[in-house]
């Protein structure tokens, strides 16, 4: 049922007509985030500029009851931004200051549109930077880092966006303003900061955020090595951790991800290896020095074919070019591609690799890998052709492989969320009882279930009569029909 | 204070819990190791009993390679760490109480955390998975064995700083890191105001301290740790000395003792069994650079302050513990009654938080009958 005229006016009272978007044409260009396969054409998009008037459209929505989904810079990879049919999208794009930087305390408030490189531009005069550092970092927003947890390249050693938001503005379904976190890691009373970090937009919308900064190391040193194997690679990244080293990245490439990356942007990786791994360590140029040296020695005892070590700045952002291009570049070696995002525990990497690959002969799918070695992170590209008819197939073995990593002691997600994209795989990875308690929480923060609806937990809408979580048929509860 | 001693029960499974919380009716007290009883709000008198969750402990899987482990939660944090020692490995946490015996559980559920948070954080930040038993024995499982998991809320961070309002926590995965090489401590003596600006050029410098903590004393003193490489260390030993100033020097790591015995209260002798406190023990936060001038200004006779995190321990008269809580929450920070004489009926929190409503919402949805931790949050709820 469309939305009342009366309700349209109340949003153009409080926001002006020019920011409430209806024209199907132009709400037509938020149906979908980086979830491209799942489309829905909001009833309404709001562009609010302050946080005030953020919480005035989420007052209204709440009176009304009228679904709303939060949406930063539609990056995300799982569906979390996808609209919710008669329902709103309300955009954060235009809250995009940086508030304050503090060099001092070594903080920076943001607006939730800021977008996460800008937080780094901004801090950099004071020597100063953003840890977490997603590869989408040019245009995904801090609202929508925290409503996903955000990590990238660098959280081994320094953590994911959890880590690094001490306190966030939100404004909770039912409108009302509250302040999460505190100025400081100490917190009175339970975490509800952490809760709301990575609930995909689930819980409220963020206005504000007060994020930590970092010093900028003294040194970064950056090494491009190559494997005769994957699972070469993955020995060494055990070694390295084993010695004692946090490298700041560890990040593996196999050869199909190398083909891709090195046709897109000739950053100089080895077009005949089988596997190629990124090493970065920073800190103070003792440590670096005395770290590097051991982790030269690592390489070659396990057949390292080629070492690169970049000597100059250029170099190392040469190294970083390829490896961030990856995933758009594997566009260039197949029509269409789905990337797969699940972990598992560091040391089943090689075995997990090598299933995968089976799988992925068994589909008639190849599978690029591209990922975070050190957290065991992957990112199995699944390349296939819609054109020719793949596309059940390449969403059909994507999944297995998300489910695989669950199987094997992982996650069905470490860095993209679960979004409308995994929730109907969320019971392989938790047990009823678990996912009943996450939504007591959320009944907790929203109990008329009007913020971003259908994301991260399983629902009957969406995940049908999958295998997996029980839930009767309005028929069945109404004792018309028995399930037997 | 008297109160008819309730019944303990030790369960040594979590199975146990579960069948304890489900077959005793009223409200349940929660305890580890007993080294915070007094902590956060006076607990209730209508206690049915109390859950004593030390046997329920030991170390359930290390995984050595994957840097992981998982625990029963009333696994001392002190014989966890001699068991990950043998594999060259810690749990990258030094809160005081620790050596007296604090377990996983109840320092998760105080958010507790020692000199060390700078680098690595607090228990929030190390807790990978946690699973609790709820009132209505609901066992409830999060997170995982993988550092890196965004798969369902975070369920483990509702745990930190929860004081056991809802429910017990039985099991704890808990992510590790290498035993550093070497470790070096300097230390420089002078009043806070000094030891601030000092701490404000260390932490623009590229040095990465592991702790900075200033400790009173006359004049008191400012202490800073490193780790690294057996190798390297020695020579950043010594920029570090050039840039706190000439009468900065290296110092054993009994120098952190000073430290240990001002944050752990009465009970820093390690036998429990130390002299009476005849003073109130408050931990606050705030931006670090306002710490120094707020310590400087309360009536306190003991004082750690973490000069680069913003988090103090101060000793202060009891009758004084309000105008603390006034004071922090004036300059934007947090604050909470930590050890205090038994007689003393101080408030154990600041001004309520804005999202105080919502906490409440979430304790109803998790314990609608109250039935965890009675009064540890009064008066807020
Ligand atoms: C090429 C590419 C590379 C990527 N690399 C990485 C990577 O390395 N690491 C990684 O973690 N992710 C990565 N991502 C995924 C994505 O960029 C991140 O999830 C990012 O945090 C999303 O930010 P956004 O602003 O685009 O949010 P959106 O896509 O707009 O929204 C994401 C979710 O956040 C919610 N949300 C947005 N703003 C708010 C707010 N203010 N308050 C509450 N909820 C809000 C939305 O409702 C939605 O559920 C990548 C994506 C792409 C396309
Ligand atoms: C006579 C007597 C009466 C008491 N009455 C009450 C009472 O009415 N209400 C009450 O709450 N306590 C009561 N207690 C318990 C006492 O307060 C505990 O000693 C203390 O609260 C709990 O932990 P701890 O001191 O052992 O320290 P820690 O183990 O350090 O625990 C500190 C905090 O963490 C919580 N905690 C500890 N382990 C866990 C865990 N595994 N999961 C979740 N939370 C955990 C505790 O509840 C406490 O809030 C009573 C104790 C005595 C001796």
């Amino acid at each position: 049922m469309p939305l009342a005229r009366s309700i349209h006016d109340e949003f153009v009272a409080l926001l002006g007509a020019a920011d409430v978007l209806d024209d199907p044409v132009r709400t037509r260009t938020y149906e979908c985030d980086g979830l491209t396969g799942s489309r829905v054409v909001p009833e309404l998009v709001l562009l609010p500029r302050t946080a005030e008037d953020v919480a005035g459209c989420v007052r209204i929505c709440a009176r009304h009851r009228i679904p709303f989904v939060a949406r930063g810079a539609g990056t995300g990879l799982s569906g979390g931004a996808l609209p919710v049919a008669e329902g709103v999208v309300i955009g954060l794009n235009r809250l995009n200051r940086v508030l304050e930087v503090d060099p001092e305390n070594r903080r920076a408030v943001l607006e939730p549109g800021v977008t996460n490189l800008e937080i780094t531009a901004a801090a950099s005069p004071y020597g100063l930077y953003y840890a977490p550092d997603p590869s989408s970092q040019q245009v995904c927003t801090i609202g929508g880092n925290v409503a996903e947890n955000s990590g990238g390249a660098h959280c081994l050693k320094y953590g994911f966006t959890t880590n690094h938001v001490l306190s966030m503005e939100v404004v909770l379904p039912d409108g009302e303003v509250v302040t999460l976190g505190s100025d400081t890691m100490e917190q009175s009373g339970p975490d509800l900061r952490g809760v709301f970090l990575g609930s995909e937009g689930t819980l409220g919308i963020v206005t504000k955020v007060t994020v930590r900064l970092l010093r900028t190391p003294e040194v970064m040193r950056t090494l491009l090595a190559d494997f005769p194997s994957v699972s070469a690679g993955g020995r060494v990244v055990s070694d390295i951790v084993a010695a004692g080293i946090v490298p700041a990245a560890v990040e593996m490439m196999d050869a199909l991800a190398i083909e891709a990356a090195e046709g897109a942007t000739g950053a100089g990786y080895s077009l005949d290896t089988p596997a190629a791994l990124v090493v970065e360590l920073d800190g103070t140029v003792e440590e670096c020095e005395e770290q590097f040296a051991l982790v030269k020695e690592i390489c070659d005892r396990h057949g390292c074919t080629r070492l690169h070590i970049a000597g100059s700045p250029e170099e190392r952002a040469n190294i970083w070019r390829g490896r961030k291009a990856a995933f758009a570049a594997v566009g260039r070696i197949s029509p269409d591609y789905i990337v797969q995002d699940g972990v598992v525990p560091r040391t089943r990497l090689a075995e997990i690799l090598e299933r995968i690959d089976e799988m992925g002969t068994d589909a008639g799918l190849r599978v690029a890998n591209v990922f975070h070695a050190g957290d065991g992170n992957l990112h199995p590209l699944v390349l296939f052709s819609a054109a020719e008819g793949q596309t059940e197939q390449a969403e059909h073995l994507s999944a297995q492989i998300a489910e695989l990593c669950v199987e094997m002691g992982g996650s069905l997600s470490g860095e993209h969320g679960i979004g409308t994209d995994k929730a109907c795989s969320m019971p392989r990875m938790f047990g009823e009882d678990d996912l009943a308690v996450m939504r007591r929480i959320r009944d907790g923060f929203d109990p008329d279930h009007i913020c971003n609806p259908g994301k991260l937990l399983p629902t009957p809408r969406l995940c049908g009569e999958k295998p997996g979580l029980y839930r009767p048929h309005p028929l069945e509860e109404a004792g018309l029909i028995e399930r037997l | 204070m008297t109160r008819a001693a309730p019944t303990t029960l030790r369960p040594t499974s979590a199975k146990e819990v579960r069948d304890a919380v489900l077959d005793t009716p009223g409200r349940l007290a929660i305890t580890g190791a007993g080294t915070a009883t007094g902590w956060a709000g006076r607990a209730g008198d209508d206690i049915a009993a109390t859950l004593d969750l030390s046997a329920l402990s030991g170390v359930i899987h290390h995984n050595p390679g994957d840097m992981t482990v998982s625990v029963h939660a009333g696994t001392p944090v002190r014989a966890l760490q001699e068991q990950l020692a043998e594999h060259g490995q810690r749990l990258a946490f030094d809160a005081a109480r620790v050596a007296r015996g604090a377990t996983v559980g109840g320092l998760l559920a105080t958010a507790d955390a020692g000199p060390s948070a700078l680098v690595w954080g607090g228990l929030r930040d190390l807790v990978i998975g946690t699973t609790s038993v709820l009132a209505d024995g609901t066992m409830v499982r999060s997170g995982g064995h993988v550092i890196k998991n965004v798969a369902g809320y975070d369920m483990a961070k509702l745990m930190h700083g929860s004081y056991g309002i809802f429910g017990p926590l039985v099991e704890v995965v808990l992510r590790l890191h290498p035993v550093p090489k070497a470790v070096a401590c300097v230390g420089v003596d002078g009043p806070v105001a000094e030891a601030a600006s000092r701490v404000l050029e260390l932490m623009a410098s590229p040095l990465e301290p592991i702790a900075v903590e200033w400790v009173s004393g006359d004049p008191g003193r400012l202490l800073v740790r490193l780790e690294g490489g057996a190798q390297t260390l020695p020579a950043r030993v010594e920029r570090l000395c050039e840039l706190l100033g000439a009468d900065a020097r290296e110092v054993g790591a009994d120098a952190w003792d000073a430290h240990t015995s001002l944050t752990d209260g009465p009970h820093a002798g390690g036998d429990g069994d130390g002299p009476a406190l005849d003073g109130a023990v408050v931990r606050i936060g705030c931006a670090p650079t306002r710490l120094a001038p707020l310590v400087e200004q309360l009536p306190a006779t003991a004082v750690t302050a973490g000069l680069a995190t913003g988090v103090a321990t101060v000793t202060v008269p009891g009758a004084a513990v309000a105008e603390v809580h006034d004071a922090v929450a004036a300059v934007g920070g947090t604050s909470v009654l930590r050890d205090r004489p038994e007689t003393l009926d101080a408030p154990a929190w600041g001004p309520a938080p804005s999202a105080l409503a919502l906490l409440r919402a979430v304790k109803t949805q998790l314990d609608p009958e109250a039935r965890f931790a009675a009064g540890r949050f009064a008066p807020w709820m």
